[in-house]
């Protein structure tokens, strides 16, 4: 079973699935790290050979994903939150930031708008 | 409770009792049930449930609107993996209800170059069939499936390029052919044509069965060190490859890469045996698919060698690789499908960058059915086809369109002036409609074979003819062998 990054896929998976199942890896990151390593589209995790999933390994550690990117947006929340703005207050309330109305359709924003935005941890694939 | 009961039953009975009389039992129990006392019937044992009605309740369907319940439980057995693929894929080239055609004559190495062939149907040799099988040169649309055994007909066109592939043979000439015309007008079957009589001859046949599996980017690429630019290997094509080569020219009859052996010092990662034959070299490639490209270098080497036989290097649905690829390079930008070394290396010739130097020919089949848009292919091919009819009548570039500069410095000689000479060495072979003396051949053969159940004369010809559109042989066949009313 390879693994990427100590996460462990099954061979069947597709490498461009495999890697958007990391917080803050979409469509276009995924597209742009295979590209860099020369891995087609429809290939899947089992194909790749062990030292293309250590450079793998080797790129995502290098970037902001998962805990680290949920934590800066995290802080990003609560120093807006600690300064007392607009913004901050309306996040800590779980109401839209950007002036939307809030007769109907907040539902989103009650979802999204918290201080701990992103919870914790990985959620799984 | 009797005396009311009692009371009432008699005032009633008297009532009734002159009506009717002989039904004075009926009514007394009648009376029973209309007085104001209810215990009688509380009192009673349960009626017993009738047996019909339950089993009318249970058989009575009723409509199920509740989502989320499996309804029709599916047991049957699903697929295999690659199971489907294979089915769709599958190549039946015999009939075994069809008759056998005892005039039908084998293409044979002495005459199947010859002009006198012109309208005949000739058969394909068996092992040539298997050889053609291994290039994948039959596809599954094509009718093999409705004869006793695959053959096919000297058409016009297939004598065009028995004379080409003459003249490479007999002067060591590179000739390249680009193959165009309607839909259903048998480019593909001609290149089959050119692939069996190449190998009929004893040709080395390479075949890239379809253009757009190489650039789909369904298989593995990686840049080629020191190319400059860049170019793209594609080691899991190129291993497959070297094995369809491999399968298709070294038969039992005639095993001519285990003759050969390899002279030059090719620079591979793996060690070769010494004194190697060609064989060795490309299962070395098969069995490494990291050496593939550096095999399949060291084998063209060995091919051009003097003295080795003629190359047919043949594509089908040349418009695919006319265009940018769908691999993408470091930079996130799409690979052109002349940096794919596979294709590069087939373009080269096709262009007459490379030539062979013991002779052969270059095919380029286009197709009408999977085609992307290639405005310089098609442009190009509009010229040679106009200047083939009148060289002072070409059509103009329409500048709305956008060019793509690479391909058209590649098909530049189809747009050069036509030369006295009789050969050029790139042009077009239109694949037009048959003559109606081809379609009757062909029809005769249909006929012989028992799929075509009718009178073969001038009136049934002309009219299956007509129909076919002038001629087109994919729908002569359509019009005369598969349609039944």
């Amino acid at each position: 079973m390879p693994f990427i990054s100590n996460i462990n896929f099954t061979e069947g998976t597709l490498v461009k699935r495999s890697l958007e199942t990391f917080f803050g890896i979409g469509p276009k990151v995924s597209q742009s790290i295979m590209a860099r390593f020369h891995i087609q589209p429809w290939a899947k995790v089992g194909s790749l050979k062990a030292s293309t999933l250590l450079d793998l390994t080797a790129e995502l550690s290098n970037m902001k994903i998962e805990n680290d990117l949920r934590r800066e947006i995290q802080d990003s929340i609560i120093r807006l939150k600690d300064m007392g703005s607009y913004r901050g207050r309306r996040h800590a309330m779980g109401l839209p930031v950007r002036g939307q109305r809030t007769r109907t359709q907040i539902a989103t924003a009650r979802k999204l708008n918290r201080t701990l935005r992103g919870g914790d941890g990985r959620l799984g694939m | 409770m009797p005396p009311p009961t009692c009371l009432r039953s008699f005032s009633q009975l008297s009532l009734d009792s002159a009506a009717r009389a002989s039904m004075a039992s009926r009514a007394r129990a009648h009376a029973q049930m209309a007085c104001f006392s209810t215990s009688a019937a509380r009192y009673a044992n349960p009626v017993s449930k009738k047996k019909g009605m339950a089993q009318t309740k249970k058989g009575n369907k009723t409509l199920n609107v509740k989502k989320g319940r499996n309804t029709v439980q599916d047991t049957g057995k699903r697929p295999a993996q690659g199971e489907r693929k294979a089915a769709r894929k599958r190549i039946v080239l015999t009939n075994d209800n069809a008759l056998e055609v005892a005039t039908l004559k084998d293409m044979t190495k002495a005459d199947v170059l010859s002009e006198a062939n012109q309208g005949r149907v000739l058969g394909i040799p068996e092992a040539t069939v298997d050889a053609l099988r291994a290039v994948e040169a039959f596809k599954t649309t094509q009718g093999w499936s409705l004869f006793r055994r695959p053959a096919t007909l000297m058409r016009k066109e297939t004598i065009e390029l028995a004379k080409v592939m003459k003249a490479a043979e007999d002067d060591k000439k590179t000739l390249r052919r680009v193959l165009s015309g309607e839909r259903l007008s048998g480019k593909s079957t001609l290149l089959l044509q050119g692939l069996s009589m190449a190998f009929v001859r004893q040709w080395i046949v390479i075949n890239l069965p379809e253009a757009q599996d190489i650039i789909n980017a369904h298989t593995e690429y990686a840049p080629l060190p020191d190319s400059q630019p860049t170019q793209y290997t594609q080691e899991t094509y190129t291993a497959s490859l070297l094995s369809q080569i491999l399968k298709a020219n070294n038969t039992a009859e005639n095993p001519m890469l285990e003759k050969i052996k390899v002279t030059t010092s090719p620079a591979l990662p793996l060690a070769l045996p010494a004194d190697a034959t060609l064989k060795q070299l490309i299962e070395l490639g098969i069995v490494n698919p990291e050496a593939s490209w550096p095999v399949f270098v060291a084998l063209w080497q060995e091919l051009t060698q003097p003295g080795r036989p003629p190359i047919m290097l043949a594509v089908d649905g040349t418009a695919h690789m006319m265009k940018e690829s769908d691999y993408l390079n470091a930079e996130v930008k799409p690979i052109h499908s002349f940096d794919l070394t596979i294709i590069r290396h087939f373009i080269d010739h096709l262009s007459g960058a490379k030539s062979l130097p013991n002779g052969g020919v270059i095919l380029a089949a286009t197709s009408q059915s999977n085609a992307p848009s290639t405005p310089a292919l098609d442009f190009s091919v509009q010229v040679a086809e106009a200047r083939q009819v009148d060289p002072s009548k070409t059509p103009r570039w329409n500048p709305y369109k956008n060019i793509d500069p690479r391909v058209m410095e590649a098909l530049k000689d189809l747009h050069s002036p036509t030369a006295k000479e009789q050969l050029k060495p790139l042009d077009v072979i239109k694949v037009g409609g048959l003559s109606k003396d081809e379609a009757r051949s062909i029809m005769e053969y249909y006929a012989e074979s028992g799929m075509l159940r009718a009178k073969i004369d001038d009136g049934f010809v002309t009219e299956k003819w007509s129909l076919a559109g002038m001629g087109n042989i994919g729908e002569l066949e359509r019009a005369s062998v598969r349609l039944r009313i």
